[in-house]
């Protein structure tokens, strides 16, 4: 099946088959190249990754289970599903993987003061984290309504002694947070590191955090191993930008039996029109340096977006998915807030684990994705991060008051 | 002849220190857009860039960001800038025009490329695409369309060869580090830069990003060919757009011209 995946990728100029790239001002060039060539010098280099090692194990608490979740499994009558646990992880999501990564690169390269922007709020507190470790001044920006609706992950950001920008343009979403973190970038280059959040933005960023969510990918294969005995018959995960997808995803990607599912957020549906599932209902577009799968108009303006969750409200998605989807390699589908409620409900009240809301859309394909699977085979979902964030947006979604 | 090499290499012959003028097309309005080009040229304007409005500008300050965002919401588009421009042309066929924008916006017309020059555009310059690209590596074939480039204070020497040999139209010298309307000119490092920039082409070097006053534009004449106003004329825009009376900007743009040729 993926016999026409090329392997190695990104190429020399950042592209996964046509999408990626650098499209940037010009500004930001230089960084973006001594950024790529301080990641390429030290990537192999055994200390480097001791130092990462060490972080992940000791700080962050990897590796993370691989939990069999027999409630789940029953109910569904198919495949056996397991369930690998980023949301133990330090910080509660995959996202801290990448913060630890970057930033030693960060220190690598003298910079002093940390830009970050973010949706949900868990990769601002991921950085907020690793920057308060280092002393760095660190800015994180975030839309006004995901202040809002993610007010105590805004909280634990301050907590950490980093300061929130709310970004009040546009939309005031993930989006608009990210043109304000490149605007900062433009204008502090010089002492400033850009830890961009997921697989978006330009060259070398999409490969720079996937490799180092990776390691997720890296111990699933062991652990299946271990726990069954073959590679997983399928691999789920939510897509915001891609990056906890792309980190489970990539170590299988040359082992065709694994089938690799995506799932986007496909808020009121996608013939709405109000949903962020640009793989599935946008055009290849540029935005934020990278060309992908956008959401935008006739013009090339891009669209707003609405979804349940704050960390998956994004018109754009990382390149290398684009690639994937178009060369067949993972497939990606589209699940309404609705089905993702209701996949929460079931997470906890049958596992007694609460998802983040944007991990609990990977479930909610469950009914359809087991449907066509029997119980020798094993599926394997990303719980990428747990849902402490969300109590608050949940109750006030289903109308129960806190107070 | 290109009329925007026409116009410069004749400014440059002259001594004559050009004067780059931007505004949002479409802010406040379409006719607004057609008065102010007419406008801008009898206020001693050599070229004007025409921005056309994105959803999401990334290198703009707060500014042209709103500008961009007025201009949408009156629902401008490339197709309808084009008219504009052709309507300008009936009454001025002197004046440059350079296109500037994003990629997206282009990229989403491609069809209207072929129409740029016969509609009476000079010139493009797209904010986030490496100036070492030109217009034919991003598929916009149209030998009559200039490629105007950015380089910045960080812009590698290696680079400002590449990106100059790619260029045709001039040099677009970012004055500082940081998006439109900033304000935190150096004007040492501008020098120095300029001369390396310079050595690489012959092409006219424009500076422009944060220049206001006719002191920050005399400054920048002694090292540029010209300078480019945006922010402040967009700010002169917005703050005239409930009576349309735009005399100040053009007075405004009269004494700019006059102190970048003292
Ligand atoms: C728990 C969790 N999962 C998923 C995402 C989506 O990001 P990505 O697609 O990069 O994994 C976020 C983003 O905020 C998140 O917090």
């Amino acid at each position: 099946m993926s016999s026409n995946y090329e392997k190695n990728l990104p190429n020399q100029e950042g592209y996964f088959g046509e999408y990626g790239g650098k499209y940037v001002p010009e500004t930001l060039m230089l960084a973006l190249s001594e950024l790529e060539s301080t990641y390429l010098s030290v990537k192999g280099d055994l200390d480097f990754q001791k130092e990462i090692d060490k972080d992940l194990s000791s700080f962050v608490g990897r590796p993370s289970p691989l939990y069999f979740a027999e409630r789940l499994t029953k109910k569904y009558q198919g495949p056996k599903i397991w369930l690998k646990r980023e949301d133990l992880n330090h910080t509660g999501a995959h996202k801290i993987n990448n913060t630890v990564g970057q930033i030693i690169l960060a220190k690598m390269m003298g910079k002093s003061r940390i830009i970050a922007e973010t949706g949900a709020g868990q990769h601002g507190v991921a950085t907020a984290t690793v920057a308060a470790r280092l002393g760095l001044d660190c800015h994180i920006y975030m839309g006004a309504e995901d202040v809002q609706r993610q007010s105590l992950n805004v909280y634990r950001i301050k907590l950490l002694g980093a300061k929130v920008h709310p970004v009040d343009s546009g939309t005031s979403t993930l989006k608009d947070a990210l043109n304000e973190a490149i605007r900062d970038w433009v204008t502090n280059v010089d002492d400033t590191y850009y830890i961009i959040g997921s697989v978006t933005g330009p060259h070398p960023y999409p490969m720079i955090v996937r490799d180092f969510n990776a390691i997720v990918g890296r111990e699933l294969i062991e652990q299946a191993n271990n726990n069954f005995g073959k590679n997983p018959d399928a691999i789920i995960a939510c897509v915001g930008g891609g990056s906890n997808a792309i980190g489970i995803f990539h170590p299988f990607i040359d082992k065709d039996e694994v089938e690799l599912i995506g799932v986007e957020a496909g808020g009121e549906g996608i013939k709405s029109g109000k949903h962020a599932a640009p793989l599935n209902d946008g055009k290849p577009g540029i935005l934020h340096g990278a060309k992908s799968y956008l959401m935008q108009d006739a013009d090339g303006q891009v669209m707003s977006t609405s979804s349940i969750s704050a960390g998956l409200d994004y018109p754009g998605v990382g390149p290398e998915h684009s690639y994937l989807k178009d060369v067949g390699r993972a497939k990606y589908l589209a699940v309404t807030d609705q089905e993702v409620m209701k996949a929460f409900h079931e997470l906890s009240e049958l596992e007694g684990i609460i998802p983040a809301l944007e991990t609990a859309h990977a479930f909610a394909v469950l009914p359809e994705v087991c449907s066509k699977m029997d119980s020798s085979q094993n599926i394997v979902l990303n719980v990428s991060g747990r849902g402490d964030k969300d109590i608050s947006s949940v109750a006030s979604i289903e109308g129960i008051n806190l107070e | 002849m290109n009329r925007l090499t026409k116009v410069l290499s004749q400014n440059k012959e002259n001594n004559i220190k050009s004067l780059v003028a931007y505004l949002v097309a479409g802010d406040p309005c379409e006719e607004s857009t057609l008065e102010l080009l007419n406008g801008f040229a009898l206020s001693g304007v050599d070229v004007i860039e025409v921005g056309v409005p994105f959803s999401d500008p990334i290198a703009e300050g707060p500014i042209i960001q709103s500008a961009h965002d007025r201009s949408l919401k009156n629902g401008t588009n490339l197709k309808k800038i084009l008219k504009i421009i052709k309507s300008f042309r009936k009454s001025n066929s002197h004046t440059p025009i350079v296109l500037m924008g994003y990629i997206n916006g282009f990229l989403a017309n491609q069809s209207e490329f072929s129409n740029f020059s016969q509609h009476g555009v000079d010139g493009v310059l797209i904010v986030d695409v490496p100036g070492e690209y030109s217009l034919s590596d991003i598929g916009f074939q149209n030998d009559s369309i200039l490629s105007v480039s950015l380089i910045s204070p960080t812009t590698s020497k290696e680079r400002v060869s590449d990106i100059c040999n790619a260029s045709s139209g001039f040099i677009y010298y970012i004055t500082l580090r940081g998006v439109t309307g900033a304000n935190k000119i150096n004007v040492n490092e501008i020098h120095e830069n300029l001369l390396t920039i310079k050595q690489s082409t012959d092409l006219p070097v424009l500076a422009g990003f944060g220049i206001k006053t006719k002191e920050d534009a005399t400054e920048i004449s002694k090292l540029a060919d010209g300078v480019i106003i945006g922010s402040q004329v967009v700010e002169m825009i917005k703050n005239s757009a409930s009576n349309k009376d735009f005399k100040k900007i053009y007075n405004y743009l009269k004494e700019i011209k006059h102190s970048i040729n003292l």
